[in-house]
């Protein structure tokens, strides 16, 4: 068991730091040791070091890094890929964003570890479009390690070859799935692939491919120069490590927090972030972005923000985007809103999601309307328990889950808009 | 020889080859598993999300298209779950669907129908206003596409960039508002566009041609082979037996075309209807009067006609492609066997470019029979080559010819013609199935004959290959035979009237 | 939500391609492993430079780029990036996701609304138009906007009018 409340900064060590996203800054304070450092170890041994760390995927799912790396078939020659999923957009987080502000070279670093650690030569970094200052500061960043010998055909003398090129999405929420992502980076509509086969054996251009959040593999550098055990150190023994928190709502200081995980829930809002604005109080918290379950004011006591302990409360970690939800708020409102989201931005390929997003939308756009009936309730929970684990990717399952959660934990607050809105 | 897994499918081991999806095997052991976008000549989309299938062990159901059976996997189609989610993934499919089946060609073979009575069943609980789509759109020359009933299984999409290669549909927008479609205002022009008529599992596609046609139980549909070109694609032939008409072709899988057919087979049922068929037999009397009369008259004045002849030197035969070697068989043994002529020519195409090949199914020859008409030539100890042409006959001073004329007068754009140039000689008996074989006055005998769905026999196609015509329809016309009976009722009368 | 309308098409007439940009799509055509990946690149480029994307510069794409028509609508279409009608000189991108939704952005788009009215009621065009778009994920700074390019964070039904006016004065200059 690591330390849960010592606050440590990895990849937002540059936060404040004057010049933060300069290369010289970066080198200057240790930039790229943890590339020089992997160049002295076997690739097999980069992965076993991730492994060990106990690192997991920063983009929601929570997927031991390391492990998925290790899924790479090793005696394949051909190209193979290393992308960085930038396209932050799952409603509540800012995290990503915040990365690339504080210092872009965090994240090629831990792209080319990466890449040499799976044989592969070529990356992408995957930005939403409309993040038109941190595309230009990403890109910066790519010409300037060309320029200093960190990315090209010769690394610091290795012979190891690294690429990377940049590529913006179009506003679509889906190509945050890893092979939505892949979809859209060769050009297409971003719908997710099926699987099998997975990324790691047939990804982009059906080639073997590592996704990983931008968070993640910011981490990387850190965790090769300072070694899993130091990674251990910090976070709970199952979730290992720091991660972002991105505080929003009427909190005195909304904003980003890399906390070690297991870090108490209730001291980041009321000690951390100032608790709340005068005249509000918490009404109920999103803790890992839209998609994840909602939890009542209640069900924050004692509770620690670790992969585990908000599993255990029925929600999930996802991607660290904790929604302060205050009492101003109406919970028929707010399950109008997420419920338009996912309609909006449901891919349309499989039947359950496609359908059930326009249908949950359609009722909601009903009950405010006024025509809502005492039974949509029900319905709206059988509807989505019904689209939950149907369908290739898991934007059918983040659609169901928030509504389910709302409807059951706030049933009576919208039954009683229905009527009222039936009298009205 | 190859590799196989046992796995068990509802409680039964089942072996199949290794790669086997359980949606394959469930197929090869009539299980039914309800699904929209698989189908057997495409690639696995998984996207209708129908055909869930419990795995034991597994926390998930899981999609059978999608799933390689392996060894000791313990599959079930029918748990409470499995049931629950096919109707339920029905549901999704139809809360936007406009249920329009009164007015819908696709009534009566529509997955959506089918399922609710397989797997459906239920109370609907769509109580809110559907989303509107685009409708009668023309999007190909029998092509018509109503975008509110498709469901967006994209098998019309895969099938354009598998198959045709012509990558002509897309799938536009995104969520419940994608449409299928093509780029505006263009139009799907390719020679297998109906297709897409019977892989629409819905009535998104409908066929222009059958549109509004007929409902589809009131149809009868038997096994045949397609008469359009030297594929010998496998076909079923819908037609009506009550009124004796015919509606439409539709592929059949078979060893020649896979699955598909191309959109000129689909038209060789449009010659086989009554209004353009000859119906009874003519003759023409001492005086130059024309008659109609029956099949026994036809034959009888037929026989005569040989009679006062000498056959070997007098009668000539002229052979279209378009029929069985069974009755080319009947046709050699009795004219050249027993009668001893040796002018046998054949009616081909002028125009025709017999070894070109679109490189799917369509090929150059418009004949469905010419290696069986050449292998029954040479067998009768002829010449069996292409060249043996039609001109040949006109000037080979014939007192008699035969003329048996193809089946499809619309693979041969020179018909018309030929039957002018024929009709200039002395006297011919046209064996067809062309009305307007008999319109034109100069006509002086004609035999109506049966089409290939009414026969039973075999097609050659072009790599050698048989295809078998053995559920014959009823013939429409009741004097229509084929070359076997005919002769063989010519044999009869010669016989009866002592000449041999 | 958002009143992103995929299906509405502008009658203005399409703004040709300049060289700069010709030569901006031939770079994208070589630069990804396959050419299809040129696609939504191509896009934006066309979009940037001209304001929106016309179905002539999709035939154009197709004919001179040999980037497949279907495929390039299919993206076009599918990505709400992309626009297919002249768009007014300021789109303003409002976020009405669930922060910003709880900290007011329904009233500031309101406000908006009305703004564009007023011109409207005096037969003028105003030079915004207002849309409500997907989570910008700049939560901490909600209510979020993006008036064009230009991000603007905590946008209250206080402070918008003076935001506009800023770019209302920039209009003449334009």
């Amino acid at each position: 068991m690591g330390d849960t409340l010592t606050k440590v900064k990895i990849t937002t060590a540059f936060e404040g730091k004057p010049n933060a996203r300069a290369l010289k800054t970066y080198v200057d304070n240790g930039g790229y040791a943890g590339l020089k450092k992997a160049f002295t170890m076997q690739p097999g041994q980069i992965i076993d070091e991730v492994k060990a760390a106990g690192l997991r995927g920063r983009g929601g799912a929570g997927f031991p890094t390391g492990m998925k790396w290790s899924f790479v078939p090793k005696d394949d020659k051909g190209p193979k890929y290393i992308i960085c999923n930038n396209d932050e957009s799952e409603p509540g987080t800012f995290k990503d964003r915040y990365i690339v502000e504080c210092n872009p070279h965090m994240i090629l670093e831990g792209m080319i570890i990466a890449g040499f650690a799976i044989g592969a030569n070529k990356g992408y970094i995957y930005t939403r479009y409309d993040f038109f200052e941190e595309i230009k500061w990403l890109e910066t960043a790519i010409r300037e390690a060309y320029d200093a010998g960190f990315l090209g055909d010769n690394i610091l003398g290795t012979g190891f070859k690294f690429d990377i090129d940049h590529y913006a999405g179009a506003g679509a929420y889906i190509c945050g799935e890893e092979t939505g992502l892949l979809s859209s980076l060769e050009g297409k509509k971003g719908q997710p692939k099926l699987k099998p086969p997975f990324p790691a054996i047939s990804g982009y251009l059906h080639r073997p491919t590592i996704v990983n959040n931008t968070e993640t593999l910011a981490a990387v550098p850190w965790i090769i120069n300072h070694g899993a055990a130091a990674h251990k150190t910090m976070g709970t023994e199952k979730s290992p490590g720091t991660k972002l928190f991105c505080l929003s709502g009427r909190v005195k200081r909304p904003g980003v927090y890399e906390l070690p995980l297991g870090y108490p829930i209730e001291k980041l809002i009321n000690e951390d972030a100032g608790g709340m604005l005068p005249g509000y109080t918490i009404k109920a918290c999103i803790p890992g972005g839209s998609s994840a379950p909602i939890l009542t004011a209640e069900e924050l006591k004692g509770l620690t923000l670790d992969y585990e302990a908000i599993t255990a409360k029925g929600s999930m970690l996802g991607s660290g985007a904790i929604m302060i939800i205050d009492d101003s708020m109406s919970m028929v409102e707010l399950l109008k809103v997420t419920v338009d989201f996912y309609h909006h931005e449901s891919c349309g390929q499989c039947t359950p999601c496609r359908e059930g997003t326009g249908w949950l939308a359609n009722i909601m756009t009903g009950i405010m309307a006024g025509e809502g009936k005492k039974e949509d309730l029900q319905r709206m929970f059988e509807i989505s328990r019904n689209m939950e684990g149907k369908t290739i990717c898991a934007l059918s399952d983040a659609a169901a889950m928030p509504t389910k959660s709302i409807v059951t934990k706030f049933g009576a607050e919208i039954a009683d808009f229905i009527e009222r809105g039936k009298r009205a | 020889m190859s590799e196989t897994v046992t796995f068990k499918l509802n409680g039964k081991d089942v072996t199949v080859p290794k790669g086997t999806t359980v949606m394959e095997a469930a197929r090869r052991e009539n299980v039914d598993i309800p699904h929209f976008c698989w189908h057997p000549g495409l690639s696995v989309a998984g996207v209708c999300r129908f055909c869930m299938v419990k795995v034991e062990g597994r926390p998930k159901l899981e999609i059978a298209c999608n799933l390689q059976a392996t060894n000791g996997m313990d599959v079930k189609t029918d748990t409470d779950e499995a049931k629950s989610a096919h109707k339920w993934a029905l549901e999704f499919h139809l809360i936007n669907h406009p249920l329009d089946c009164p007015i819908c060609d696709q009534a009566g073979e529509c997955g959506l129908q089918d399922y609710y009575m397989s797997v459906g069943k239920y109370q609907s609980q769509m109580t809110r206003p559907k989303v509107l789509k685009p409708k009668m759109l023309d999007v190909g020359r029998d092509l018509v596409l109503d975008t509110e009933r498709c469901i967006l299984c994209s098998r019309c999409v895969r099938f354009e960039e598998e198959v045709t290669k012509t990558g002509a549909l897309g799938i536009f927008d995104r969520g419940d508002r994608a449409i299928i479609g093509t780029y505006p205002g263009e139009k799907i022009e390719h020679n297998y566009q109906t297709n897409l008529v019977d892989i629409c599992p819905v009535g998104a596609f409908t066929s222009r041609d059958f549109r509004f046609k007929q409902r589809v139980w009131f149809l009868k549909d038997k096994p045949a082979v397609c008469p359009g070109c030297s594929t010998g694609c496998s076909v079923d032939v819908y037609g009506k037996p009550e009124t004796r008409s015919y509606f439409r072709l539709k592929p059949r899988k078979g060893e020649a075309n896979g699955h598909w057919m191309c959109d000129k087979g689909r038209h060789m049922y449009s010659h086989l209807n009554q209004d353009v068929r000859l119906r009874t037999a003519l003759t023409t009397d001492a005086q130059g009067r024309r008659k109609d009369t029956n099949f026994a008259g036809a034959i009888e004045d037929l026989g005569k006609r040989i009679a006062a002849v000498n056959p070997a030197t007098d009668v000539a035969l002229l052979v279209s492609a378009q029929h069985t070697s069974e009755e080319y068989k009947s046709l050699f043994d009795f004219f050249v066997g027993e009668l001893g002529i040796k002018k046998v020519f054949q009616w081909r195409e002028p125009t025709e470019k017999i070894d070109a090949f679109d490189g799917l199914l369509y090929r150059g020859d418009h004949n469905a029979n010419t290696r069986g008409l050449l292998n029954a030539l040479k067998e009768a100890g002829l010449a069996a080559n292409l060249k043996n042409e039609f001109d040949a006959a006109a000037s080979s001073a014939a007192k008699v010819v035969i003329a048996i004329t193809p089946e499809v007068p619309t693979t041969f754009p020179s018909f018309e013609q030929q039957l002018e140039h024929l009709r200039e000689l002395d006297f011919v008996s046209f064996w067809t199935l062309a009305g307007s074989v008999a319109d034109n006055k100069k006509t002086k005998h004609a035999i109506p004959m049966k089409g290939f769905p009414e026969k039973k026999g075999t097609f050659i196609n072009h790599e050698g290959k048989a295809g078998k015509l053995d559920s014959p329809f009823p013939c429409p016309v009741a004097d229509g035979r084929d070359l076997t009976e005919i002769v063989a009722a010519l044999k009869q009368w010669r016989h009866s009237h002592g000449s041999r | 939500m958002s009143e992103h309308n995929h299906n509405t098409k502008s009658n203005d007439p399409a703004p040709a391609f300049t060289p700069a940009l010709r030569k901006q799509i031939e770079g994208f055509l070589t630069r990804y492993e396959t050419k299809r990946s040129a696609i939504l690149p191509a896009l934006h480029a066309i979009q940037d430079e001209l304001g929106w994307i016309a179905d002539e510069h999709v035939e154009i794409l197709d004919k001179e780029f040999g980037l497949h028509r279907v495929q390039v609508r299919e993206a076009l279409t599918f990505y709400s990036a992309y626009r297919q009608k002249k768009p007014r000189q300021f789109n303003i991108q409002f976020c009405n996701n669930i922060v910003c939704c709880m900290l007011g952005a329904n009233d500031v788009i309101g406000k908006i609304k009305g703004h564009i009215k007023k011109f409207e009621e005096k037969g003028k065009e105003s030079p915004f138009s207002v849309e409500g778009v997907p989570c910008m994920c700049v939560c901490d700074g909600a209510p979020a906007m993006l008036v064009n390019k230009d991000r603007h964070l905590n946008v209250t039904k206080e402070n918008i009018d003076s935001i506009l006016e800023k770019y209302a004065s920039l209009k003449s200059g334009v």
